[in-house]
């Protein structure tokens, strides 16, 4: 039997604040077989029933009640007394990273948004009725290993430094899904979730944190390693990549992509104002880009030509003196544009401002998901860069700082301040036209 | 005023069956308005992720669903639905066919890569498709993802509370939900609900299902007035660890262990299956073990931590760390060497044969509802196999989902009104313990209910001990009446418990009355003052529905014996 002091934090959204501690002192009987979450529990029905925590399942298999539990992540339903220094203070306290809602409980939202980016879920290649005949031996299924028993504790992402500081980041649970889905020759979206996938797999510094924390003992760490390996292998045996047709599809400006090499430079006038950040993100990514090049995975790092060219654009169109005389330009047919889709049209047009004349052509993001029709401004609202529409995950995406916005222009993730913007549109018969200027 | 939701499908609960229901209906008809609510996190609440066994199905050309239907009847002790059961067993194959083409599980593999099965207790073919001894965490985390990939409107942390009926009371409207995040009462509406909550007899000492499964869905069928069947008819699953003082107590160790030939020692140490079930001994169904531990602890041979041990160690440590990691796990946990050393196990409350009746496409006696999974009675019988619970969650799912989006269509759209003053009736009603400046706590009343659930109406039941149980749940019902919570609104978990205890009394008033009306012993259902089967009374389901009063009219119906005869199931031989 042993008395232990239990430091928790405190929070009550009623009353605001930046919470507290709040200590109690509980009479343990066994401390081998008394949890954290018996702990919890029993504090709630004996001292202090407005005590907030979640939990479900308390065996370990749903990932519910992650805390950080004398400042290490864990599962208090995995975490006994007996395992914590004898006789000393225990502080709990909620999982860093993630908004406090009360307590102990934390908002998970966030953490699931950013598994959605590396397109976690399997995608079948063809309509096939028999399972696949996989050997467990197999190396796909050896690599892959116990490393789909992931319970989404959120655990390895607060213990992890990077999480914090790139808003891009999508983590090690995500990171470890991709790689599970990319070893798995079942699956259809190798090249998809590989350019997602990638791209945040270079903001991991191998600290290996993740993989000290996981209650379920996965490396988060190995699972980036070997994506980027795969990356690595998958461009030596493509010689001549591609990119996919998908891409085709999905990515927006052929203007930016055309665009001759001078203007996919930063605009100086852009990185001296506007966007000292995005310029120096871009810089970053240019050197990354050539590196990638090298080692002959130019294809993964498409989206910064994009990028690129997307600032100079914004620039072309931004600033001005005077005042832009409003007008209508004609966007494309209507009975061209598919129902249910959102597809990228390119607006060309003059942009008369005074005197000046100057040639203006800009991708428009036209969505007939709904009933209706919305043409959306491809500029981000961020910085200017331009957004994508990602048909995958059904986002319109900006590569620049993650910025991230629903079918309806809603931000979801990321700085954008406010929702994307929309044209004014009317239609002459089957003609549209958006109001520019 | 109450902030209103809206859907073509209103999806309550997000185990197996919900999230099956959602991705059928869903790829019948993409255009369909889904929302799933579940008061847990997405994909971390209810009893699918913690399936640690596996899927029963039928793979093997050996194997056959014949076989698979037979054992499933004989396992229910002949009083299954037969359409139910036919169906579960013909439909499991392609379901775990597909958890794997679709939704991209991974089940354990035979080394020429074909999927493994594995033997469980009660069936005549190994046939439990598994992910090592956690197959829940493959089967909901894939199933999770998939609704994602859908763009399934999903809100977490809210919870049904009651069913919404139209004017007549005969159509159900929706639900009011509690957003337990903020406290805050919603409104959900849709032109068909799917209630897939799970059922989680966590009213009793010790049960599987973790402490946040708390027979909502179970409650709200009842107390919208429902058809119920079988209500006497729950499972304890006989291997519940026992961790003194701990929340942990009754959580499994897997039925595969008593498959692969662990054995099971009183406290004198005594292979005591030996004398009960001669033949199979551990391999017994889950009924009889239990039935049967429970009558050597009861006897004075309990082992010193109260229960009986479960040894496996003779099967070999590599085998059992190789082959029962998970179990290994849990186990080292407390101090517990599963590998080499005899664990302390007791029966635990586990599963609800009965529930809400149905057909094979999942639709229950009001109109516009549909119910799957444990919240649904009848597939089982008496007893269920284990690994048919997984199994009924995703077939009967799959089956809701395929027939709710074939139901929805035309003027099936349009949404009914919810009679108007039931909304503002129940906030005022729930809201009270709030605002009570006196009252009975919470945590009290449950501990109370789960001690006087498990004396009376729990493994062995006797007449005498139903009816006192029976007033005593209407003192407790009274009790549940007055109960004062304190706190503010949002994530108020004492709240959450005096809302959770109106589902556990009604469904401990379903359970106790139903089990009062059946005088013999049959499947899970043990009666020390009947304690032989008696095929000559006992060939009938007791149909259940909630009365004026709020307690239960029953009546008995023999059993259809539609596919296979009485004497079929009787003679039945594995």
């Amino acid at each position: 039997m042993s008395i232990r002091t239990v430091r928790i934090f405190r929070y009550d959204p009623e009353k605001g604040g930046s919470g507290h501690f709040d200590a109690f002192s509980l009479q343990i009987e066994n401390e081998t077989t008394t949890t954290i979450l018996d702990v919890l529990l029993r504090l709630q029905r004996e001292q202090d029933p407005s005590l907030a925590f979640r939990y479900a399942c308390r065996v370990n298999m749903c990932g519910s009640c992650g805390m950080v539990i004398n400042g290490v992540e864990g599962l208090a339903c995995k975490t006994n007394v007996s395992q914590l220094p004898p006789g000393k203070e225990i502080t709990i306290r909620p999982l860093n990273h993630f908004p406090v809602v009360k307590d102990l409980v934390v908002d998970m939202e966030a953490f699931f948004k950013k598994f959605e980016e590396t397109l976690p879920f399997f995608e079948p290649k063809g309509a096939d009725a028999e399972p696949a005949q996989i050997r467990p031996d197999s190396r796909e299924r050896l690599d892959i290993g116990l490393s789909t028993e992931c319970i989404a504790c959120g655990c390895c992402v607060s213990s992890c430094t990077m999480c914090r500081h790139h808003e891009g980041y999508a983590g090690p649970a995500a990171l470890n899904r991709a790689f599970t889905l990319l070893a798995d020759s079942r699956d259809a979206l190798f090249e998809p979730r590989l350019e997602r996938a990638l791209a945040s797999c270079y903001s991991c510094r191998t600290e290996f944190n993740c993989t000290e924390v996981c209650p379920k003992n996965i490396s988060g760490t190995r699972a980036i390693k070997y994506i980027q390996r795969l990356a690595l292998k998958h461009a030596r045996s493509e010689p001549k990549p591609a990119p996919s047709p998908r891409e085709h599809e999905a990515a927006p400006p052929t203007a930016a992509r055309h665009a001759p090499p001078a203007t996919a430079q930063p605009a100086p006038g852009a990185c001296g104002q506007a966007a000292p950040e995005a310029c120096r993100h871009a810089a970053s990514a240019v050197d990354r880009r050539t590196f990638l090049r090298q080692v002959g995975v130019g294809v993964i790092g498409l989206g910064t030509a994009l990028v690129l060219g997307g600032i100079a654009t914004g620039v072309a169109v931004g600033p001005t003196l005077a005042k832009s005389q409003k007008q209508w330009a004609p966007l494309g047919k209507l009975s061209e544009i598919p129902k249910g889709e959102i597809t990228t049209l390119m607006l060309r047009y003059e942009l008369k401002t005074g005197p000046y004349v100057q040639p203006v052509a800009a991708p428009v993001l036209v969505s007939r998901l709904g009933e209706s029709l919305v043409c959306f401004k491809s500029s981000c609202t961020h910085l200017g860069c331009i957004v994508r529409w990602d048909a995958l995950s059904g986002r319109f995406l900006c590569a620049c700082h993650g910025g991230t916005f629903d079918r309806d222009g809603n931000v979801v993730a990321g700085p954008p301040p406010r929702p994307l913007d929309r044209y004014a549109f009317r239609l002459e018969g089957d003609q549209l036209f958006v109001e520019v200027g | 005023m109450v902030q209103k939701v809206t859907a073509d499908l209103l999806i309550i609960g997000m185990g197996a069956a919900s999230m099956n229901c959602a991705i059928y209906a869903h790829d019948k008809n993409p255009n369909l308005d889904i929302l799933i609510v579940t008061k847990a996190i997405a994909g971390k609440g209810g009893c699918s992720r913690m399936v640690q066994g596996g899927f029963n199905v039928v793979l093997n050309p050996k194997d056959s669903h014949e076989k698979h239907l037979m054992d499933t009847l004989k396992g229910g002790q002949y009083i299954n639905d037969q359409d139910l059961a036919l169906t579960l067993v013909e439909q499991a194959t392609p379901t775990v066919k597909e958890l794997e083409t679709v939704s991209g599980c991974f089940f354990d593999r035979n080394p020429d890569g074909t999927i493994h099965q594995k033997p469980f207790a009660g069936q005549s073919f190994d046939r439990t498709v598994h992910k090592g001894d956690l197959t829940g965490i493959e089967i909901v985390s894939r199933m999770a993802e998939q609704v994602m990939k859908r763009r399934i409107r999903v809100l977490e942390e809210v919870r049904a509370l009651e069913l919404l009926l139209d004017a007549s009371g005969q159509v159900v409207t929706g639900a009011l939900l509690l957003d337990i995040r903020r406290g805050e009462f919603l409104v959900a509406e849709a032109a068909a609900t799917m209630v897939g909550t799970g059922g989680g007899p966590t009213h009793y000492r010790f049960h599987a299902p973790g402490p946040e499964k708390t027979v909502d869905g179970l409650g709200m069928l009842y107390r919208a007035g429902a058809l119920m069947k079988d209500m006497e008819m729950l499972q304890f699953h006989p291997t519940g660890l026992i961790v003194p003082g701990s929340v942990v107590a009754g959580a499994l160790l897997e039925e595969g262990l008593r498959g692969a030939g662990a054995h099971l020692f009183n406290g004198k140490g005594e292979r005591y299956m030996l004398q009960y079930a001669p033949d199979v001994a551990e391999r017994a169904t889950r009924d009889v073990v239990s039935r049967s531990s429970y009558l050597e602890m009861m006897q004075g041979r309990a082992c010193p931590e109260g229960g009986v041990h479960i040894d496996a160690s003779h099967l070999g440590a590599d085998f059992v760390l190789r082959n029962f990691p998970g179990m290994a796990e849990r186990c080292r946990q407390f101090h517990y060497d599963l590998a080499r050393a005899r664990v302390p196990v007791s029966p635990s409350a586990h599963f609800f044969m009965g529930g809400a009746v149905i057909d094979t496409g999942c639709r229950a006696s009001l109109e516009k509802l549909f119910v799957a999974g444990e919240d649904a009675g009848g597939v089982h019988g008496a007893n269920r196999l284990g690994g048919n619970g997984i199994c009924d969650s995703c077939v009967y799912g799959r089956q809701a989902g395929k027939s709710v989006g074939a139901f929805l269509t035309g003027s099936e759209l349009a949404r009914k009104e919810t009679r108007r003053g039931q909304v503002e009736e129940l906030v005022d009603r729930l809201t009270r313990p709030l605002v009570r400046d006196k009252g009975v706590n919470p945590f009290e009343v449950r501990r109370e209910l789960q001690e006087l659930n498990w004396n009376k109406v729990g493994v062995a039941r006797n007449a005498e001990d139903l009816d006192a149980a029976a007033t005593e749940i209407e003192r407790l019902a009274e009790a549940v009446d007055a109960l004062r919570v304190t706190g503010g609104r949002p994530y108020n978990m004492m709240f959450a418990v005096a809302l959770d205890l109106r589902s556990m009394i009604d469904v401990s008033r379903m359970v106790a009355a139903s089990a009062r009306q059946r005088d013999e012993t049959r499947g899970a259902h043990f009666r020390t003052d009947f304690p032989k089967q008696r095929d000559d009374y006992g060939l009938f389901n007791i149909l259940l529905r909630r009365g004026e009063d709020g307690l239960p009219r029953m009546e008995k119906t023999a059993v259809a014996f539609k596919h296979k005869s009485v004497e079929a199931c009787q003679s039945y031989k594995k």
